[in-house]
């Protein structure tokens, strides 16, 4: 670990009638990464023209049961690769290469997520053609499941994947972000082609354990990132659409209400939507100032934004209007910050997650350009975003190792050798994905790994917050599965705890209802059961 | 222009050498009409400007510029009615004329010429832009050759890659041949002081404002960028009772009070760029809607691409000069600062200074040279953001629709009136210019 004094003296800045000054004095641990790719034995490309300028996804679930995060890496035209973990805890990373059934070709990206909650993950691909619901049969098997659970795969160019189990639904309800339609030459542009929401299919008033066919989500605009999200606490998660604008007309980002047994229907400006444009690539999603209510990251070209509630009043009902706070916060991230190359950047794949254990959450933007577009950056570092005690963030990718200008896409940060640190893996375009591992371990903040479950459907209680209580400030993060590019986790939920040893812990299930607080121990894992104590999860293969 | 299209063009410029002075035979016809193949061109180049993040609107007005002066050559050149633009446009040699006594089709040769053209001044495109396009030149490519002896369509081809090649040649020069970071200087130093731009957006590219070099640029058919100077605008002041303040004051109540006749004007005429094909693609597009509702024949057709793509170009030169000689700040920044902190206009404040409105001189422009071209009173309905949702709008005639596009700024609370109303009349000076061109012989 090093310790870096971080002097920010930036000068006034007139903007949109206002003045900042900014003078504060920061000190933030810089992570240490090591890329292990080849030792680890990684070899994968994500390939392709045209058709596969977008996607390049990650996915990473352990399929196996042994704690370890396993993962599944979009191959484009070629097939995707599926690597078993394989590492020892804090140990140098190593996956094997193993037939899982997943191995297909032009897949653009794939999530994680229990969709038949029998405990055993099972993976949506997301796919140039037919999308393909991977049922997990155990031991990092997986068979389709389009034809068992009456999911239409359609054939569209799909981009985008978001899940939630509505209010009282025993099967999950997803939704599927497509892209232009791909058989548009000469004017693909305004060919913007429907999303879909598969929602259960129910008979009788009883849920099947099936998907009815899905409906299109008009208007659509040409998404790369979804997210079912519960931004105004409302107990119901909305969906919320990111789109490119390089490609819609009339179009901007959307945030769908999506209320059991109604029609899903769009925010509007009335309700206090404002119209954002911008060429949406990527969410991420975190409550940075402890508000309870999240901020989003979204990734762009140039400039990315920060989104932040323009205003919570006392009743705790907000309209979704959203201030841009990227810039006073630092993570515009706007052109590169390595190298000569001084065009503006392109960017994909983001992530919150606590990659230095001091107890703030920090942020990866995975970079690259879409192809070779002259305005913007050929060598367009990825970015690792710290953030300093005064809720701003710091570059410190070159520092921390992880300053790639491979042509990013998708990505995923990630305990790979669950040390409690986060390890990093990133698909590159035309060039292999490369995975890092995060030495930062000796002098590190302490941590917290946990696992939700409860009995019935949403096994994996996609929809609740965790809570974690460090001193006199409450972390919360909400447990989903979406946004991002194309790339989705399932498994530990981390927590970086600074110096407390003791946390204190509890969850507010998709239902709503609020667990206990449950005290424990820094940098072990945990399994929180629905209704149980919490349990320190034990390796079933010692050491 | 990188080196490469340079060498490519001057490879072009050295095959011409071959075809001397000579005369021009009636061309043998395809079954695609080249004034079809002129509009497709045109169609996809505006997705271009739209798609392009390049394509600020003084970058979109040269390129389309550009591409009107290569189809009138190419076509002139073959044509007994027109007359070349060599020798009235500044620095602009004679073109190339074509073999005598053989035959071309002028539908491969608009097909050659835009599509050369195309590539080279829109070459920032994206995957998708260089694929539409490459995808469009063999679609057309092998449309206007079905059925046409081979050499004449290599000779037509090759005239219209040498006519294109000429014109991006000449070109180069210009000053706006190189577009860096999307039109936004690395380094600039803000004029200080409360009557002078300061940046109104969060985005950090936009704390420079955009190309403040662009008023130095060749011009194509006035002299210079500031062959129509403006007087300056009212003097800046805070004082309630001066005329700074009163025209604030309309941009802020005209905001307060808006009709919906107001918004939709404000919203058809927003142009933004990525968000539309820009405010000179616009009035493009309108030309393109007249050329295709009326079946406009070639000569015409190219004529009229050409005069307004020159008659806008020089407009945003013109208008930058007068820009960057002014520095004016913009409604929102004075607003705020004297009316109130929280105001916001209706459309996206551009970033750049706000005297004169640029939209209004090249509508004023704009609609000085259509009106020649078409009359006084010729009334057309204009679909460009139909595809936006945005309701066609009718006009009597160009200069309302040019009216209508200055007033939209106030309406958007982007500009004051006074930027607005001596935008206009520098759009009519600067149109003039390209109306006194020569393009009948």
């Amino acid at each position: 670990m090093r310790l870096i004094s971080l002097s920010l003296a930036l000068s006034a800045l007139s903007v949109s009638g206002f003045v900042q000054s900014v003078a504060a004095e920061n000190t933030v641990t810089i992570p240490s990464f090591v890329e292990e790719t080849i030792s680890a034995g990684i070899d994968s490309i994500y390939a392709g023209e045209w058709e596969y300028m977008v996607g390049g996804g990650v996915a990473t679930f352990d399929c196996n049961a042994d704690g370890f995060a396993d993962m599944l890496l979009a191959g484009g035209t070629s097939n995707s690769k599926f690597y078993r973990n394989s590492s020892a805890r804090g140990g140098a990373l190593q996956f094997e290469t193993q037939t899982s059934g997943l191995e297909l070709d032009k897949v653009t990206g794939a999530y994680p997520v229990d969709v038949d909650s029998d405990g055993v993950t099972d993976v949506v691909l997301l796919r140039v053609g037919e999308n393909i619901v991977m049922r997990g049969l155990g031991n990092c098997r997986f068979e389709r499941a389009n034809e068992i659970w009456d999911f239409d795969g359609g054939d569209a160019w799909s981009t985008a994947f978001a899940a939630t189990w509505e209010r009282g639904a025993a099967w999950p309800t997803i939704a599927v972000g497509n892209y232009i339609d791909r058989r548009e030459d000469t004017s693909p542009w305004g060919s913007c082609t429907d999303n879909w929401l598969h929602r259960p299919s129910v008979v009788d008033g009883k849920t099947l354990s099936k998907f009815k066919a899905p409906m299109a989500l008009k208007p659509s605009f040409c998404a790369l990132s979804m997210l079912f999200t519960d931004w105004n606490k409302s107990g119901t998660p909305s969906l919320r659409v990111s789109n490119d604008r390089e490609y819609y007309e009339g179009g901007q980002e959307q945030l769908w209400h999506v209320e059991p047994n109604k029609a899903p229907a769009l925010y509007t400006e009335a309700e206090g939507w404002k119209a954002l444009r911008i060429w949406g690539m990527g969410v991420a999603s975190y409550d940075l100032n402890f508000d309870g209510y999240p901020e989003y990251f979204l990734t762009s070209m140039a400039d990315n934004k920060l989104q932040t509630l323009a205003s919570i009043p006392q009743d705790g009902h907000p309209q979704p209007a959203y201030n841009d706070v990227a810039w006073p916060k630092g993570v515009t991230a706007q052109r590169p910050y390595t190298g000569s190359d001084l065009r503006p950047s392109t960017a994909w794949h983001a992530q919150f997650d606590d990659v230095n254990n001091d107890g703030l959450v920090d942020l990866f933007v995975a970079k690259g350009n879409v192809a070779k577009m002259p305005d913007f950056a050929m060598k367009d570092p990825n970015n690792l975003l710290l953030q300093t005690s005064d809720g701003k963030f710091q570059e410190a990718g070159a520092a921390a190792g992880v300053a790639s200008v491979a042509t990013s896409r998708g990505a995923a940060l990630a305990d790979f050798n669950m040390d409690g640190l986060l390890d990093l893996v990133v698909v590159n375009r035309w060039e292999k994905a490369q995975l890092w591992r995060n030495t930062t371990s000796t002098n590190a903040g302490r941590w917290i790994e946990v696992k939700l479950q409860q009995p019935g459907p949403n096994r994996d209680a996609i929809g609740a917050w965790l809570e974690v209580k460090r001193g006199s400030t409450v972390m919360r993060r909400e447990i989903f599965v979406g946004g991002g590019c194309a790339s989705g986790q399932n498994g530990w939920w981390h927590f970086g705890l600074g110096d407390t040893t003791q946390a204190e812990i509890r969850v507010v299930w998709p239902d709503g209802a609020s667990g206990d607080w449950q005290s424990m121990d820094s940098d072990n894992f945990y399994v929180l059961e629905r209704g149980k104590p919490a349990k320190m999860w034990v390796s079933k293969n010692p050491e | 222009m990188n080196a490469i299209r340079k060498m490519a063009a001057m490879a072009m410029l050295v095959v011409l050498a071959s075809f001397g002075a000579l005369g021009v035979t009636a061309a043998q016809a395809s079954t695609t009409q080249p004034q079809e193949v002129l509009r497709t061109w045109y169609k996809l180049s505006l997705e271009l400007v739209r798609h392009t993040p390049t394509y600020s609107p003084p970058v979109a007005s040269r390129s389309l510029a550009y591409l009107g002066v290569t189809a009138f050559e190419a076509v002139a050149a073959g044509s007994g009615e027109l007359q070349s633009l060599a020798g009235q446009l500044n620095g602009l040699q004679a073109v190339p004329q074509r073999e005598a006594g053989k035959t071309y089709d002028e539908a491969v040769v608009v097909q050659a010429a835009m599509a050369f053209s195309a590539q080279n001044f829109f070459e920032n495109t994206g995957p998708t832009g260089q694929r539409a396009m490459a995808k469009l030149e063999s679609k057309l490519r092998a449309e206007v050759s079905a059925n046409l002896p081979a050499d004449v369509v290599i000779r037509s081809e090759t005239y219209g890659r040498v006519a294109a090649a000429h014109v991006l040649a000449w070109s180069a020069d210009d000053g706006g041949a190189v577009i860096e970071n999307m039109g936004f200087p690395m380094q600039y130093q803000l004029t200080p002081g409360a009557a002078h731009w300061a940046p109104t957006s969060l985005i950090v590219q936009q704390q420079k404002p955009l190309l403040p070099e662009w008023g130095k640029n060749r011009t194509f058919a006035m002299p210079n960028g500031a062959a129509c100077a403006l007087s300056a605008p009212p003097a800046y002041s805070e004082d309630k009772t001066s005329e700074f303040y009163r025209q604030a004051l309309e941009v802020f109540q005209t905001k307060r009070d808006m009709t919906p006749e107001q918004r939709a004007i404000a919203r058809f005429w927003s142009d933004d760029p990525m968000l539309s094909p820009t405010p000179p693609g616009h009035w493009v597009s309108i030309a393109l809607q007249i050329l295709e509702r009326d079946n406009v024949g070639l000569d015409k057709s190219v004529d009229v691409l050409a005069r307004l793509g020159v008659a806008e170009a020089d407009a945003f030169i013109g208008c930058w000069d007068a820009k960057f000689q002014y520095d004016l700040v913009r409604p929102v920044t004075y607003i705020r600062r004297t009316m109130d902190p929280k105001w916001e206009p209706l459309l996206i404040t551009p970033p750049f200074p706000e005297y004169p409105s640029g939209h209004s001189t090249q509508s004023g422009a704009a609609a000085e040279v259509l009106t020649k071209l078409f009359g006084e009173n010729f009334a057309f309905e204009d679909a460009t953001r139909e595809g936006d949702g945005l309701k066609p709008r009718a006009f009597p005639s160009f200069w309302a629709a040019a009216n209508e596009a200055g007033i939209s700024r106030l309406y958007g609370g982007i500009h004051f009136r006074a930027a607005i109303e001596r935008g206009l009349e520098q759009g009519r000076c600067i149109g003039a210019f390209t109306n006194a061109l020569r393009t009948r012989r």
